[in-house]
């Protein structure tokens, strides 16, 4: 069907080039008027709209598959040609992405019972004294988008707080960020409260943000580095797969 | 509100076993990787973004950071996000107050 909800039509007016716009366009024809306006909704980062409507979506009988491609995914390919244009910036991108979140939390179960389980349950967090977000919910929406759970403790994270959550959500690996020189030590800090506490062994810890080097890394003792938000997933996927090595939690 | 069994760990309930039932596994797949190349291309636009502009800048040229920086202006309603005054030519960095104490 065309589409015919007018604030996603307005929105696809974005995509310009020809192949995008008939890629695109092509997969918005496939959406009914439920599954676009999901689409519109996840665009202009409504996430409570999100999880009504894909909850009544569900109830309506969609299958999971139908609402992640015409709805959902739908949505974010136009976020991701609005932000590579320079329509919309970093944090319009991390208010969709939380939108996105929204959808997956009711598609990720039916996902999982279905036999796609998540990768990996990892902790992340902006460590002690330090307020900087954006890199870290980079980085979580990147995990996400790969197939894992990930629990956010936002910023300013002590290392106690650290240590409940991996407990807490039996997490195999966590992730600190930091961005000023000041606060990286804290991450040394955390490492060493996990060892007072007789956790260190029990996950693996991985570093990232812009004053943090790999060397600063291995000093510290974390076990993995993650230079950016891609980079990132590459070093969840090897610490889980070293973990599962050693025979620690899987 | 009423409960319809989709919630994250409902892996038990009925209402999640009957939809899964009806997933395309493969197509769920494909469309898992679809989404991580979506992403990809996000965070790889990111990261070059961060050179020349605020990340904390939105759209509008609000400020959406929760700790406090030189180029904030703050209107006269309280309920405003900040309006960025930075000009995209400086390092914004050094603009930024550190410490979380400032938040």
């Amino acid at each position: 069907m065309p589409i015919v909800n007018e604030g996603l039509l307005k929105e696809f007016e974005w995509v310009t080039r020809p192949g995008e716009r008939k890629h695109i366009g092509e997969a918005l024809e496939l959406a009914d008027e439920l599954m676009q306006e999901i689409a519109y909704q996840l665009i202009i980062g409504k996430h409570l709209e999100i999880d009504r409507l894909t909850r009544e979506a569900l109830d309506s009988g969609y299958t999971a598959n139908h609402i992640l491609d015409n709805g959902l995914l739908n949505g974010m390919a136009i976020v991701g040609v609005k932000f590579r244009d320079n329509v919309i910036f970093v944090p319009e991108v991390l208010v969709a992405a939380r939108a996105m979140k929204a959808g997956m939390t009711h598609i990720e179960p039916i996902l999982s019972a279905s036999g796609i389980e998540p990768i990996g349950t990892i902790i992340m967090g902006t460590v002690k004294g330090d307020l900087h977000d954006i890199g870290k919910n980079l980085c979580i929406m990147m995990l996400r988008g790969a197939g894992f759970v990930v629990h956010d403790l936002g910023v300013d994270t002590s290392p106690e707080e650290f240590a409940d959550a991996i407990v807490e959500h039996d997490a195999q690996v966590i992730g600190m960020s930091a961005l000023l020189t000041t606060t990286m030590p804290n991450m040394g800090r955390t490492i060493s409260y996990f060892e007072d506490i007789g956790m260190r062994d029990e996950v693996r810890v991985m570093v990232g943000g812009a004053p943090v080097t790999r060397e600063f890394a291995d000093e510290m003792g974390a076990d993995g580095y993650g230079e950016n938000a891609v980079e990132c997933v590459d070093t969840a996927h090897e610490l889980l797969q070293l973990l599962k090595e050693l025979g620690g939690k899987s | 509100m009423k409960s319809n069994g989709h919630h994250a760990n409902g892996a038990s309930d009925p209402a999640v076993i009957a939809h899964a039932a009806r997933v395309d596994v493969d197509a769920a797949n494909r469309s898992i990787t679809r989404l991580q190349s979506i992403f990809r291309d996000i965070a790889s636009k990111a990261e070059d973004s961060f050179r020349e502009r605020c990340p904390y800048k939105n759209a509008q040229s609000r400020c959406t950071a929760k700790f406090g920086c030189g180029h904030q202006y703050f209107t006269q309603n309280p309920t405003d996000m900040p309006v960025c005054t930075g000009s995209d030519k400086l390092d914004y960095r050094s603009a930024w107050h550190i410490a979380a104490e400032t938040d």
